[in-house]
């Protein structure tokens, strides 16, 4: 008698359970055959999300997911766009972490905090914001709402090319001709050494080697990113030394953005593309990590979300197996300003999905943020792509297996993620860059010196930030 | 009176069209142009700003560069492209060996989408990876890179308009040159004209209506130029190519510059019809010759 119940019961169980446990059927149940739309930068996550996540996601629970990845300008572009005609055309955007204040203060997206709790059938009982990673912070108001789920978080790193770095013979020769041993730049003229050195290296053996990456677009915003994000607060000129207390620039009104570390760290910046691929003047983010994948740059800044693909992937790099990974180098006094609190010494890139407002089917949308954020999919989207945004994805066997192939970059970012920041919080994101980053072009191409750079970037960013309203007129 | 109800009845849905797509969105323009908008302003919503737009215009360094950079652009490809045009509809006026073949292929880059256009030659171009740099380089010594010397980024520009649209201003001269009677040009051969004075003084001036509706196309194509030259150099080295469809572009979207923007879609459009109206009374003038 006992049997029979025991085997009763366990018939039950297994017929019961899939639908009592899988909480993705049961909340997607309602929404079978909607179609959500999302947007974003192609990028190895957002590629990831398109081609892995989505369809699982509605094998697991009927939804369709129709995802276009497509150029940073265009998924900006069609964003935007909607979100202001109110088109409700996407159902969930890419919100990169620099757009956010942008997207908060125009109130173009949901705040999920509310929605979840106004709507406690959709959550996941095992999601929590707890499980995320301080990047998360970035994507709160000051209430401490979420209005995104982060997807992907990354530090932009030095890399190095370990099979040359640690070359008997190219160590001997470097240390003849510098009088020091070779090893990743710590200060900028090793960084310049360096490059100097692999250059002529590539030259006298007859290689397309070259000894810098760098990151000069000189007709897209990547080169007037990787100057104010990455190399001027290596010099201790933060937030694009805009004074957030006067939105002033000028050193005479306040500001750093034309003070003499600006200049200093502008024209080491621009000296560096002489020793970069010719292609370096063409290059932006996915240009850079091609240029060190193709083991044409001995040494340079990489974005995290490349560099486990340009260490593992060999199918797309020829330098698998030699990726060395460091904190860049920086002046005097700056890691202890971005040890304590009061600096950063590089850019915390990453972005989140959000729900817009206009979106027609933002109970589906918000199942999907869900299911993209569970533990069990975040090991195989790192190696993809680089990110890690929850804590508990650091101890991953399959993300720690990674890590030691990326001559440990997991780890670096875990250990020294703080010493980097995300983009100031400015609505007027968009605007002052592209105000003053014809500036930065026409320097990269020599019609400008470093300090006339600055000097018009500053002049330009009060006047614009004038016609704005943040200043008086 | 029956007649024209029926008339304006089956006008009615070009009329409907025409104004939902032409006329709403140039008054909407036109209105936008007089107030500062900007999205990401302190005070979001527009402001009345009278002409100031127009006034910032003037003054406005970057705006009249680009204006000079599109004209300048417009003038190259545009006589470039005539004169090749013009050279090659007569030379497929005659029979040669592959003509058919010839015909096809030079037709080829029309049915390419501009885009498309701009991303083939940016693969063609870009150090490291395309072949022209790498040929020009290990033949010739040449360093070629659009990304840093304006005059190589300008005369690419140039060329990738002129290989893109000269097989649609051949087309067109085609057609008019296989429509000319040939009668004059008989008798002139018989009265002793030679091929220089047959095309100037009978070919030319017959084709002139031919020619005038192919300059005006391309001078307001050339005008408006955007997706081809965005991808093969985004405007740069610096802003050498930024044209001014491209500019505007960066003024109403990235900026949300939507009122200044919109000024200068304005002053664009006056510029072309004026361009367009001194070229039409230019060619179009009577000369007058002494008996």
């Amino acid at each position: 008698m006992f049997m029979r119940h025991l085997a009763t019961s366990f018939v039950a169980l297994a017929v019961a359970s899939p639908a009592m446990a899988d909480f993705w059927s049961d909340a997607g149940a309602a929404y079978q055959g909607v179609t959500i739309r999302g947007v974003s930068e192609s990028t190895p996550p957002s590629n990831y999300v398109r081609d892995v996540l989505a369809p699982k996601f509605t094998e697991a629970t009927g939804i369709q997911v129709e995802f276009e990845t497509t150029s940073w300008d265009q998924m900006y572009d069609k964003a935007i766009k909607d979100m202001e005609a109110g088109s409700g055309i996407y159902d969930f955007v890419y919100i990169e972490q620099d757009a956010i204040y942008s997207y908060l203060s125009r109130d173009f997206l949901v705040d999920m905090t509310k929605m979840m709790a106004e709507n406690p059938a959709l959550v996941n009982p095992e999601f929590s914001f707890d499980n995320f990673t301080s990047f998360i912070d970035y994507f709160k108001n000051a209430d401490g709402d979420v209005f995104g789920v982060p997807m992907e978080a990354f530090i932009k790193v030095y890399l190095y090319r370990k099979d040359l770095f640690e070359n008997p013979e190219i160590k001997a020769s470097f240390q003849e001709k510098y009088g020091y041993e070779l090893a990743p730049a710590k200060t900028f003229q090793q960084w310049h050494d360096i490059a100097e050195f692999f250059t002529q290296y590539g030259l006298d053996n007859g290689e397309e080697l070259y000894g810098t990456t760098v990151q000069a677009a000189s007709g897209h915003p990547a080169s007037w990113y990787e100057f104010w994000e990455s190399i001027a607060p290596l010099y201790g000129v933060y937030n694009w030394g805009i004074n957030q207390d006067t939105w002033t620039a000028s050193v005479e009104h306040g500001g750093r953005m034309n003070s003499p570390e600006a200049v200093e760290a502008l024209t080491f910046w621009l000296d560096l593309i002489k020793y970069a691929p010719p292609e370096a003047t063409a290059s932006t983010w996915d240009e850079v990590a091609s240029s060190f994948a193709a083991g044409r740059a001995a040494q340079g800044l990489v974005y995290g979300e490349n560099a486990t693909w340009i260490a593992t992937n060999a199918e797309k790099s020829s330098v698998v197996g030699n990726v060395g990974v460091a904190l860049p180098p920086t002046a005097e006094g700056v890691m202890e300003e971005a040890q304590a609190g009061n600096g950063y010494i590089g850019y915390y890139d990453g972005g989140a999905f959000g729900i817009p407002h206009s979106s027609k089917n933002k109970e589906a949308a918000l199942l999907f943020m869900e299911y993209i954020a569970q533990p069990e999919v975040q090991a195989d989207w790192a190696e993809a792509g680089g990110r890690i945004v929850l804590n508990s994805t650091y101890d991953d066997p399959k993300v720690q297996e990674i890590d030691a192939k990326t001559d440990h970059y997991f780890t670096l970012m875990k250990d020294s993620g703080d010493l980097f920041a995300g983009a100031p919080p400015y609505p007027f994101h968009n605007q002052v860059r592209e105000a003053t980053a014809p500036f930065i072009y026409e320097a990269i191409i020599g019609n400008l010196t470093p300090q006339e750079a600055l000097d018009k970037m500053a002049e330009t960013t009060e006047t614009e930030l004038k016609n704005l309203g943040y200043t008086a007129n | 009176m029956r007649s024209s109800t029926t008339g304006w009845l089956l006008l009615l849905p070009t009329i409907v069209i025409l104004v939902f797509t032409g006329v709403m969105p140039f008054i909407y323009v036109l209105l936008t142009s007089f107030f500062d908008w900007n999205l990401f302003a302190v005070n979001p919503e527009p402001q009345w700003a009278a002409a100031n737009n127009f006034r910032r215009l003037v003054h406005d360094a970057e705006f009249l560069k680009s204006i000079w950079l599109t004209l300048k652009f417009t003038l190259y490809v545009l006589v470039s492209q005539v004169a090749i045009g013009f050279a090659l509809a007569r030379l497929m006026m005659r029979d040669f060996p592959f003509k058919k073949f010839f015909r096809a292929v030079h037709t080829l880059p029309l049915m390419i989408a501009p885009i498309a256009v701009g991303a083939t030659w940016r693969l063609m171009t870009v150090p490291g990876l395309g072949p022209i740099p790498y040929y020009l380089k290990n033949w010739f010594g040449i360093d070629y890179r659009l990304s840093m010397f304006p005059d190589q980024a300008f005369a690419s520009v140039v060329l990738m308009d002129i290989w893109h649209w000269t097989p649609f201003v051949t087309l067109t001269l085609l057609a008019g040159l296989s429509n000319l009677p040939q009668e004059p040009v008989e008798q002139a051969r018989i009265d002793g004209a030679n091929e220089v004075q047959i095309f100037w003084d009978i070919i030319l001036p017959a084709m002139k209506p031919v020619l005038l509706t192919t300059i005006f196309i391309r001078i307001m194509d050339a005008l408006r130029v955007v997706d081809e030259v965005w991808m093969l150099t985004q405007g740069g080295p610096g802003a050498e190519t930024r044209f001014i469809g491209l500019h505007i572009w960066k003024i109403v979207f990235p900026k949300t510059d939507y009122g200044y923007g919109s000024a200068m879609s304005l002053l664009t459009l006056y510029l072309t019809i004026v361009i367009c109206w001194l070229l039409y009374v230019a060619m179009t003038a009577r000369k007058e010759r002494p008996l």
